[in-house]
Formats: structure tokens, sequence, C-alpha cells
């Protein structure tokens, strides 16, 4: 019963959430809806005993897209009214849309069956031991490797895109060399300078020395 | 399990994997030097291709079979060409970066996992890998604002067709309860036993794979992204990525589908197609764009074949696509050679008069048109050939009627461009363009000019490909 | 599982229709279509929970992770893309095409 009602109580805020993440004015608000659509959904996914793809989901979603959704909101300098032009215009041919994909959907699963020989279809059949994680790292390394190995390769080229498209290296910025640092001797750096009673070190002194005490300091 | 049925996809994401490597650590300029090695790395690839065994693997997610063979030296093909089409244009450019062909490399792993995929799970996979990487691809002259809107584009209607196919491919996992192919045919074995839910689940599949090979009614994108994004890239997007995606579509319609009846909205994709790449390219003054249109067309064409649903109509789509790379590459190393002072030109009056400030050039060009248009003895006409014979032998009458309609009109906006570079005044010659562009000029065309002398070994392979997949 | 699956099913077309509707209505904020997009993927990853155990078939979770690590790819890239986009013009706004037509 309780699972009934927290059933409920998650697909409510997950739904309210998600109409709130596509109509907020702001931007930063939509983003903030999305987290919590994603903690509610996470709720669904214990439910339906998918305990490790709930954690998953908290942890990739929240903890990552979100904050980059969040990042790039606020690095961005936009104005959000501005965007908003559109909106009105299209609602209602929007909800027109929605609300007829909706009927047909729900039209479609309404009419839902299995196919008879669904049962015996099963890739993986879930196994009775152990628990939701134990299970998935059974399948995971073995019967799925291959797909495995290839989610890293779509992460690695996400990587490569993301560094490719917006890493530049900046002209005014001074790298430290540390190999040249740490590799710099005395001799280099300190000269004995015979200051004559009175006078001082001369300026002229000081500046001779100068670039060898800025060793390891490049200009990029 | 026999792992090394997937060896030619480990060995090139390996040697990808190593490139990147190359580059990164590598002091100095390795961007040449990364640009050959990816092709060495492609023909390794293909070797392996060749030489592999067939059978199942991995779970019954991956297969090899005659059909995937064929469709990844295809793809190894189109994706070696502009490879190599892009080493000297993006240099010119000034965006040449060794990340390039690397990123294509991935996008060609992600391709032959998609024609070798036998389960929605390595499909998927397989799809967003390419998708993934085309992506960057698209947005990759970052300072330039047609680029990166080209890649917005992109990705936003892409990742939009990719969540769609895979809502599509959740309601066929569960009204059917299964992913692999195989599975899903077997649990609808007639299209009694599809339920609605099942119905919804392929128009989604269907749907999201349509969007990919730009067909109608989900084109919108082409036209906009084949402009935008570096020449190159358009030549890649208009070669490997759509033999991947047909080779996939004719996989998924042809094992899990094969009793859902699907032939009449392959049919009417393919009407659209044509309709759309014919009568939209005719006022168009960019040739990239004018290049688009006429890729949605040839789509249109080759859907043909598709909805006849016999071996013939799938040995057609094959010999379509395989002359379709060459000439599309070549039509693009073309482009590719159009420059002046520096800068890529790329509308059809800056054609003017190439037939006398260049001849050799204009040549190739009016071969590749001409194939386009469908004349013979080119390559071209081969591949409508085959796919209208196979409709007329399905007794889809109106398919093939409408098809030679449209490459009627087809001819024309071809023969404008022919028009232009023969007869009208000559403007100032292009500059002298790189080795290897001519060598894709010239490759190009002597391919498509002289493919009726060869075409039995072609359409052998192709037909022995198309018998594996029934 | 308590609930039956018919409700999961609702609940997760009932998302994946606002997701659309969301790319609809926001034609001009490229960021909120990103969302839209994730909110269509959790629909997906819903769907194929909830049929992973009606089926008793651990398949369906192993392709929701797959499409979970997916979607955290696709955010990188696209908002890596987006960032280019503003650089070079100076705004989200996708949809007014002044340098191509068409």
């Amino acid at each position: 019963m309780i699972a009934v009602i927290a059933f409920y109580v998650f697909a409510a805020i997950l739904i309210g959430s998600a109409v709130m993440v596509v109509t907020s004015r702001n931007p930063v608000h939509s983003v903030l809806f999305l987290i919590l659509g994603f903690f509610n959904a996470a709720g669904l996914f214990l439910l339906a005993g998918a305990e490790f793809l709930a954690l998953i989901l908290v942890i990739v979603y929240v903890g990552a897209v979100a904050v980059l959704f969040l990042f790039v909101v606020m690095m961005l300098d936009i104005d959000f009214t501005e965007l908003r032009e559109g909106f009105q215009k299209y609602a209602p041919v929007g909800l027109a849309v929605g609300a007829l994909l909706f009927g047909e959907l729900l039209f479609a699963l309404g009419a839902w069956d299995f196919a008879p020989a669904a049962g015996g279809l099963r890739q993986t059949p879930m196994p009775d031991y152990g628990t939701n994680t134990a299970m998935l790292g059974h399948v995971i390394y073995t019967d799925y490797v291959l797909l495995f190995q290839v989610s890293g390769l779509v992460l690695l080229v996400a990587m490569i895109g993301a560094i490719v498209l917006t890493l530049r290296p900046r002209v005014d910025s001074r790298r430290q060399n540390i190999e040249a640092q740490i590799s710099r001797t005395p001799a280099q750096t300190l000269s004995m300078v015979n200051a004559p009673l009175g006078a001082g070190v001369r300026a002229a002194e000081y500046h001779r020395r100068e670039p060898a005490a800025r060793v390891g300091e490049e200009d990029v | 399990m026999n792992w090394a049925l997937a060896l030619p996809e480990i060995v090139l994401a390996l040697c990808g994997m190593a490139i990147l490597l190359l580059g990164v650590l590598r002091r100095g300029d390795t961007t040449a030097l990364c640009g050959w090695a990816v092709l060495a790395a492609f023909v390794l690839a293909a070797a392996l291709v060749a030489t592999g065994a067939d059978g199942h693997a991995y779970h019954d997610m991956f297969i090899v079979d005659a059909f995937a063979r064929f469709a990844k030296l295809l793809i190894l093909t189109g994706a070696a060409l502009a490879c190599l089409l892009a080493m000297d244009w993006n240099r010119r450019e000034g965006i040449a970066r060794f990340e390039f062909p690397v990123l294509a490399l991935f996008a060609t792993v992600g391709m032959m996992l998609m024609v070798s995929a036998s389960s929605f799970m390595s499909l998927y996979l397989g799809l967003e890998l390419q998708s993934l990487s085309l992506y960057v691809m698209a947005a990759f002259a970052r300072d330039d604002v047609r680029s990166s809107e080209a890649g917005l584009k992109y990705f936003v209607l892409g990742a939009l067709a990719s969540g769609l196919l895979l809502y599509g491919i959740s309601l066929v996992y569960g009204f059917s309860g299964g992913l692999d192919f195989a599975g899903v045919a077997q649990a609808v074995a007639s299209p009694e036993l599809a339920s609605p839910g099942f119905i919804v689940g392929v128009m989604f599949v269907v749907v999201g794979l349509a969007f990919k090979i730009s067909a109608v009614p989900f084109h919108m994108w082409a036209p906009d992204v084949y402009q935008g994004a570096p020449t190159p890239v358009t030549a890649f997007f208009g070669t490997a990525p759509k033999v991947a995606a047909m080779a996939l579509l004719l996989r998924v319609l042809g094992v899990p589908f094969v009793h859902v009846p699907w032939i009449p909205v392959v049919m009417l994709m393919s009407i659209g197609s044509m309709l759309l790449g014919s009568f939209g390219a005719i006022a168009q003054t960019n040739i990239k764009r004018l290049m688009a249109y006429s890729s949605i067309g040839h789509v249109g064409y080759a859907l043909i074949g598709l909805a006849a649903g016999t071996v013939d109509g799938v040995r057609g789509v094959l010999i379509y696509l395989v002359t379709y790379v060459f000439m599309n590459i070549g039509s693009f190393a073309v482009i590719a050679a159009m420059r002046r002072r520096g800068r890529a030109v790329e509308n059809i009056v800056d054609l003017a008069g190439l037939g006398r400030t260049d001849p050799g050039l204009a040549l190739a060009l009016a071969v590749f048109m001409f194939s386009m248009a469908g004349i013979p003895p080119l390559a071209g006409f081969f591949g409508k050939l085959y796919v209208f014979l196979a409709a007329v032998q399905r007794g889809q009458w109106t398919l093939a009627v409408i098809g030679v309609l449209t490459s009627v009109i087809g001819a024309v906006y071809y023969l404008r461009v022919i028009k232009v570079m023969y007869f009208d005044a000559p403007g100032e010659p292009f500059e002298a363009r790189a080795t290897a562009t001519s060598v894709l000029v010239f490759g190009c065309a002597l391919f498509t000019a002289l493919f009726f002398l060869f075409p039995s070994a072609i359409v052998a392979s192709a037909d022995a490909a198309a018998r594996s997949l029934f | 599982m308590v609930v039956p699956l018919g409700a999961y099913l609702t609940v997760a077309a009932i998302v994946l229709v606002i997701g659309i509707f969301g790319i609809f209505i926001n034609r001009k904020n490229v960021i909120v279509i990103l969302m839209s997009v994730e909110l269509i993927l959790l629909a997906v990853n819903l769907n194929l929970v909830a049929f992973s155990a009606a089926l008793q078939d651990l398949a369906g979770q192993v392709m929701a992770m797959f499409v979970l690590t997916v979607a955290a790819a696709e955010a990188a890239i696209g908002l890596a893309i987006l960032v280019v986009y503003f650089r070079n013009r100076g705004s989200i706004e996708v949809e007014d095409v002044t340098l191509m037509k068409g």
C-alpha cells in the first residue's frame, strides 16, 4: 500500500516538474526542476526494483549532467526574455500536437498485451540470487562486454568532442615550466655583488641579473 | 564465444586510441601524420573485414554475414576517401587538427557496429557512437558561424530523432519481450500477433532511422547541415553514414520487423523524397545545398528497392549505394577544389566557364552530374536501373513511374550546372588544387564512367549480400 | 512490482509528450530544448525499467544503463556545441536563420 502511494507521489511530482522544466521563465529554474524530476524518477526506478539504476540516475544526472547544464546557463550571458518571444505563439499548436500524441499513445498502450512468445525470448532472464547490482555486474562484463566497451568509446568521443570544440590555448597566460624551475642552479640565479660602501647595489646590476631570476616562467 | 568476429572493429578502435595518444603526446604538428595513420587503419580494417568469418557472437548481439561485410567495406571506402579529401581542405581552411581523422575513425567504428548489429541494444550504441562523432565534425570549423550553426541544428534534431528511436525500441522490447532481432521476429511471427503498442514502436523506430538517412518527412536538417558543415564533412555525411543507416534500415525492416506491414510507409517516404529532392533542388544557387536536395532524392530512389522487399530490391539498394558513394565523393572533391584567393567559393555561378579554364575538372563534374541524373552508360544509371527493375518485378509501377519522372525533372538542375560550366563566360580560374584532391576527382570520375565495364563483380557480391539477409 | 505496468507506461508517455511539447514551444531557447531531450530519454528509461521488471528480464535494465551513459555524453557534446555557437553569434537562438536560407 505504501509503495502504491509512493508511486503516485513520485509520479505526480515527476510530471509536475517536467511541466515546469519546459514552461519555466528562468532556465536556472528549469534545471532545478529537472533535478527534482530526476530524483523522483529515481524513486520510480526503486519501486520497480532497479536499485542500481536509481542510484546511477541520481549520481550521473543530478551530480553531473544537471550541474553541467547549470554551469552553461550561468556561463553564457543570455537574455532569456528575448528567447521567450515565440512561446505564446507556439503553445497552442504544441499543446494540440502533444494531446494528440498522448491520446494515440494511450490508445496503443491501453491495448497492451505481451506477444505470446514473450516469456521465452528473455535474453538475460532475471536471476533469483543476489542484489540488483550484483545481477547487473554479472552480465555487463560478460554477455554485454562488447557494448560496455562501446559505451566507453562513446564517452571518449564526448571527451574529445568537448575538448576539440571549446579548449583554446590562452595567449595571455603565463605558464609554469616546472622542469626549468627545479633544474636551475645557484650559479644561474645568484650573483655576488660587491657593493661599494655607501653606494648600494646599482640598478644596472639588478637588471642584468633579472632574466636568470625569472627562469621557469615562460611567456606563452 | 567467438570474439574474433568483431576483430575489425576492435582493431580499428585500438588504432584510433593509439593515434589519439600519438597526436596528444608527440610534440609539433602531427595532423598529417595522424591523417595518414587513420587511412592506414582503415585499410587494415578493410583487410580484416574482407578476410573475416561469418557468424554470431557476443550474446547474439553481433552478426557478421555477407551483407554486413559488403556494407562495412563500402563504409570504410567512403570514410577513407572523405578523410583524404579533408586533409588538404582542413589545412587550407586553417582548421587542421589531429582530432578530425580520429573522430572520423570512431564514427566509422560506430557505423560498422550498426551494420553488424543484431540486437536493438548494439544498434543503439553503434548509432550513437556515429552520431556523436558526426555532431562534433559538423561543428568542427568552430570559428565559422555557419559550421557551428550546422552542428547545433544537426545535434538538436539528431538528439530528438535518437529519443524517438529509443522510445520505439522500448515499446518494441516491451511488447515483443526481446531486444534481439531474431527473437522479435519470432515473437511477432505474423501481422496478427503485432499489438498496437508494437506497431507504434515500429513507427517510432522507422521515424528515427528515416531521420538518419534524411528521408522525407524527416529531411529538414539536410540542406542546412550540408551547406554549413565544412565541405569534406559534408562529403563524409553523404557517404558512409548514409550507407550505414540505409543498411541498418534494411536489416531492421528485413529481420525483426519482417512480418509488420511496413511497405506502404516506405513507399510514401520514397515518393516524398524523390519529389522533394527534385523540386527542392531547382531553385538552389549554392552547390552544397543543391547536393543536399540531390541526396534526399537519391535516398528516395534507394528506398524504392527497399519498398520492393525482395532480394532483387535489396541488391538494387546496395548497388545504388556503391555508385552513390563514388559520385558523391567525386562531386564534393570538385566542390573542395573550388577556391579563389584563399577562400572557398560554393555558388553554382562560380563554376562559370570552367569548361575553358579547367577542362579536366569540368569534364569530371559533368560525368558526376550526368551520372546522378541517371544517364547511361554511367554508374548512376545502373544504380537506378536495378531498383526500378525490382519495383517493376513486384508490380509497384507507381514507384517506378514516379522514379523515372522525378529523374527527368532532376536532370534539369544537373544539366543547369553543366550549362553554366560550358556556356557561361569564364570567371577567374580556381587555385591550384592538391594532388590528393585531383586523385579523388579523377579516380571517382573514372569509376563512374567505366562502371559499365565491370558491373558483374559488384552485382554478384551485392547479390550474395542481399541473399544473406533473407 | 506492486504498481501495474500500465501506470508506469502512462507516466512515461506523459513525460515523453511533455518533452516533445517542450521542444515545440521553446524553439528559440536551445538550452531548454536540450533539457527536453533529457526528459524524452528519461521517459525511455522509465519504459525500459518497467518492462524489465514486468518481463523479469535484465536486458531492459542493461539497456537503460547504456541509455544513461549515452545521454550524459550527448548532453556534454550538445552543450559544447552550444558554447561554440554562442561564442560565434552572441546568442543561442537557433531559429533565426539569416545566414542560411531555405
